[in-house]
């Protein structure tokens, strides 16, 4: 718990070297904790029926040595990461995981989890339809109901508006913080580190909502007090990509004497920057997922029904808050970094890169395996890269 | 364990025995790129479309539309030893080495048609080339690259785009009580809007009754396929993997006036009949093994299946996902998206009950546990690719089920569809020698098991 007196990042700090710590001592007390996998499955749904979202990440320091009697070596480093962590029982406080289908091997995580990791005996899988046409929501929709219906049956109770409601109102409150927490980043130099950033960050997805909003006031606060040190860097930097939850990829972008000042990944601003919407129903839930949440993994149809296509300003409809972010938080250098065989992000490169190209921000694109060994061959790339950014 | 056709002493023996009705299916593919072609220089639109289990084909064919399909264009890319400068156009022009190699070799084509040959056709591109797409058509089936491979090529043409939809679901959640029902209302609407976009695109309007007359004869074609399918069953195999991939297009995509495709299949489904009477085999040796070829082949390298016949290995089956399901009963509905909807969404859904009441988890570990029972199976060759997640996720966990609950064994050669850079027949071929004494291996467990294969 975080008090008054207890410093908001180094709580933080011993949250990110421990994730599982305080969910333990909850389901302790007899709370269930419901793990969860990617974006996509509506965490508001879970603390609405008193339960505790918790985001299964993997472990980058962790080799691989299991998992591959059930996933082949060619598909997300990152999903194999957490079947191998499931294999070796690293997940036994789950009482529950949930995925969805945000990608093809995201989708077969949660199907092998049944078949090989025995903690979580509640298990769920959502469908995720491709587009955001208007069908396509009112779709979703009804797969979140269908979820809805399921965590009922585990919780031996029915779910009522007004606890969905409040959940919403939870769940934004502790965006809208997050929010103003990387505002403190836009100052030069920025008020906090994407290290410390990182660690509040996997600190929130690893708690209870409530305590979460508590460690994030906490936070803000202590960052707020800071003097800023007048230590500028070559370079501001956006760093863009998937899963990211590891601060050592920070560690050396900023090694190399830039600051990373926000991001576009599902561990920072693509979680937090999308609020669920009044009458805070099922509904409201869909639009919120697949259409307000921008991650590439969804065909956002921007010239839906019209006959004649222009791919730039497809590209302006798709990446304009990428503009927004790069105009907001002052970033002169923009790295693209990805886990390897990572489809939905691979095919995104190219066409990102000409539109900072249009903006005249330069980019970098970088491939790692989700290891910490992986990282090292990158550095001297992205000390070349913000040597020209200087 | 069975006669073979014998060839006469004097002419060299062929490995595969081919199947004389699969030239015809071959060629309906062929001449649909020249026609295509021909059509467009003419002033015709054509469609670059991906594979979608038939709810986008049968519209498009409906009003009349050429369409090609790069995913099978790059496997003709691969198997004419044409793909190379096509992936190297894609590396260069930015797209991560990783991903789908149809993707990579028809992204590599659309670059070097737009960026550097003005707009006209690559001259090294077989058949006389895909011509430019008057819409892209994604779809959301099976995987992420279909649309958005499909999506990057904006990137070269300002066609218009449009992504199909298809729900995915695994078991549990598959047999949802009432998810049947709404799955169809959600592909009902779709489909509407999406006809609805083609009628203002090409400016013409949809003729219903042919989209009936359509997928009436799309499921005869499925009902034929899928008898030659249950007819494969027997031993010897009469038909061989590599005669399955000549002659899929015309099920898989429709190519062709599918009219003449039926008559094609109903053609080679006498032949595979007369092969099942007669006990004449798939290859020109006896059948030693009965290999199931898990998932995509290498196109690059199909001639290598020559040597594994010399040995006696037949290729019994393959590629479930290039096989149409046995076809729904469409005649109780009259909305003509609906029984597109239904046939369609089949694919997706045919196994989900068996599966659940298998107690398996992965639809596609249930398929293949199905296929290696009712085909005898000695082993699988799995195949998993460096440049496709879908086609290659699963078969590690379909290794470990086929071992564990029917002890039949795999052999697992790592391999791509387009790159041949990463296939070394000959080591193959070394281990392909070792895993036969796995393979008599196992034929004794099973017995011993009281299983009868
Ligand atoms: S990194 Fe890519 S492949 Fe991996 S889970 Fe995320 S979207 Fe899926
Ligand atoms: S299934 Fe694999 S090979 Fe086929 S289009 Fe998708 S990624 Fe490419």
């Amino acid at each position: 718990m975080v008090t008054a007196t207890t410093k908001g990042l180094s709580r933080a700090h011993e949250i990110y070297a421990d994730r599982g710590k305080r969910v333990r001592e909850l389901r302790k007390a007899g709370k269930k904790i419901i793990g969860y996998i990617c974006l996509y499955p509506p965490i508001e749904i879970i603390t609405a029926m008193g339960m505790v979202p918790f985001r299964i990440f993997g472990d980058m320091s962790e080799p691989i040595t299991v998992a591959d009697k059930v996933s082949t070596t060619v598909v997300c480093p990152f999903l194999r990461s957490i079947i191998d962590l499931g294999i070796k029982g690293k997940f036994d406080f789950l009482d529950g995981a949930v995925g969805a289908h945000t990608c093809d091997i995201g989708m077969t995580t949660i199907i092998a989890w049944r078949d090989y990791i025995k903690d979580a005996p509640f298990t769920h899988l959502i469908d995720v339809p491709h587009t955001d046409h208007a069908p396509a929501v009112d779709y979703f929709e009804g797969q979140i109901n269908f979820f809805k219906q399921h965590i009922e049956e585990l919780a031996g109770e029915k779910l009522s508006g007004d606890k969905l409601k409040k959940a919403c109102e939870l769940h934004n409150k502790q965006r809208k913080l997050v929010r103003d927490l990387y505002d403190l980043r836009k100052s030069d130099p920025p008020r906090l580190n994407s290290m410390e950033n990182l660690e509040v960050m996997v600190s929130l997805f690893s708690l209870p909502v409530e305590e979460g909003n508590e460690l994030l006031e906490a936070v803000i606060r202590e960052v707020k007090e800071r003097s800023i040190k007048p230590a500028k860097k070559k370079a501001r930097l956006l760093v863009w990509g998937p899963v990211f939850d590891n601060t050592s990829l920070y560690e050396l972008v900023e090694s190399t004497g830039a600051d990373v000042v926000v991001d576009d990944t599902c561990v920072g601003t693509r979680a937090f920057w999308a609020d669920v919407k009044a009458p805070y129903d099922l509904h409201a839930l869909a639009q919120r997922y697949l259409v307000d949440i921008k991650c590439p993994r969804t065909y956002r149809d921007t010239q839906h029904q019209e006959t004649e296509r222009s791919y730039d300003k497809d590209l302006d409809s798709r990446f304009s808050y990428i503009k927004k972010a790069v105009t907001d938080w002052h970033v002169n250098g923009v790295v693209l970094q990805s886990v390897k065989y990572c489809d939905t992000h691979g095919y995104e490169v190219p066409n990102l890169r000409h539109y900072l190209d249009t903006l005249g921000i330069p980019s970098i694109y970088i491939e790692h395996d989700y290891s910490e060994r992986s990282l090292a061959p990158i550095k001297t790339r992205v000390e070349a890269f913000v040597e020209t950014l200087g | 364990m069975s006669e073979t056709a014998t060839p006469s002493k004097t002419e060299k023996k062929r490995a595969i025995n081919r199947l004389k009705s699969m030239y015809p299916l071959r060629n309906v593919v062929q001449q649909d790129y020249i026609d295509t072609l021909k059509a467009s220089n003419e002033g015709k639109p054509t469609v670059w479309s991906m594979l979608n289990y038939w709810e986008g084909d049968l519209p498009l064919k409906a009003m009349g539309l050429n369409i090609v399909y790069p995913e099978n264009y790059a496997t003709l890319l691969a198997a004419s030893g044409a793909a190379e400068p096509f992936l190297d156009a894609s590396d260069s022009d930015g797209f991560p080495t990783h991903m789908c190699g149809y993707g990579r070799s028809t992204i590599g084509y659309s670059y070097r048609m737009m960026k550097e040959n003005g707009g006209k056709i690559p001259p090294d591109a077989p058949l006389g080339g895909m011509a430019k797409p008057a819409l892209l058509l994604g779809s959301g089936i099976i995987c992420d690259a279909r649309f958005k491979w499909f999506q990057s090529l904006a990137r070269y043409f300002d066609a218009p785009e449009w992504c199909l939809e298809m729900p995915m679901m695994a078991t549990y959640e598959g047999s949802e009580p009432d998810l049947e029902a709404y799955q169809v209302k959600f592909l009902v609407k779709e489909l509407k809007d999406f006809i609805a976009f083609l009628e203002k695109l090409f400016k013409q309007k949809m003729d219903w009754a042919k989209l009936e007359e359509l997928t009436d004869l799309a499921v005869k074609i499925h009902e034929t396929t899928y008898k030659i399918s249950e007819l494969r069953q027997s031993i010897p195999g009469p038909m061989h993997a590599t005669d399955f991939w000549s002659s899929m297009p015309p099920s898989l995509f429709f190519a062709g006036d599918m009219k003449v495709s039926l008559k094609c299949y109903q053609d080679m489904l006498a032949e595979v009949q007369e092969r099942v009477n007669n006990k004449v085999s798939g290859i020109n040796y006896p059948e030693r093994y009965r290999l199931i070829f898990a998932e995509l082949p290498p196109w690059h390298s199909l001639k290598f299946f020559d040597s594994l016949a010399e040995m006696g290995w037949n290729f019994v089956f393959e590629s479930f996902g290039y096989h149409a399901p046995k076809p729904p009963d469409l005649s109780k509905y009259s909305d003509p998206c609906e029984k597109l909807a239904r046939l369609s969404r089949n694919f997706m859904f045919n196994v989900f009950p068996e599966a659940k009441a298998d107690n398996i988890q992965n639809p596609i570990v249930e398929t293949y546990l199905k296929i290696a029972r009712g085909f005898k199976a000695d082993g699988f060759f799995m195949h998993p690719l460096i440049s496709c997640r879908a086609a290659s996720c699963s078969l590690r966990t379909v290794q470990h089920w086929e071992q564990e609950k029917l002890d039949v064994p795999s052999l697992w050669v790592e391999g791509d569809i387009i790159d041949k850079r990463v296939f070394n027949p000959q080591e193959v071929l070394a281990r392909a020698e070792a895993f036969e004494q796995t393979m008599d291996h196992y034929r004794k467990v099973r017995k011993s098991r009281g299983l009868d294969w």
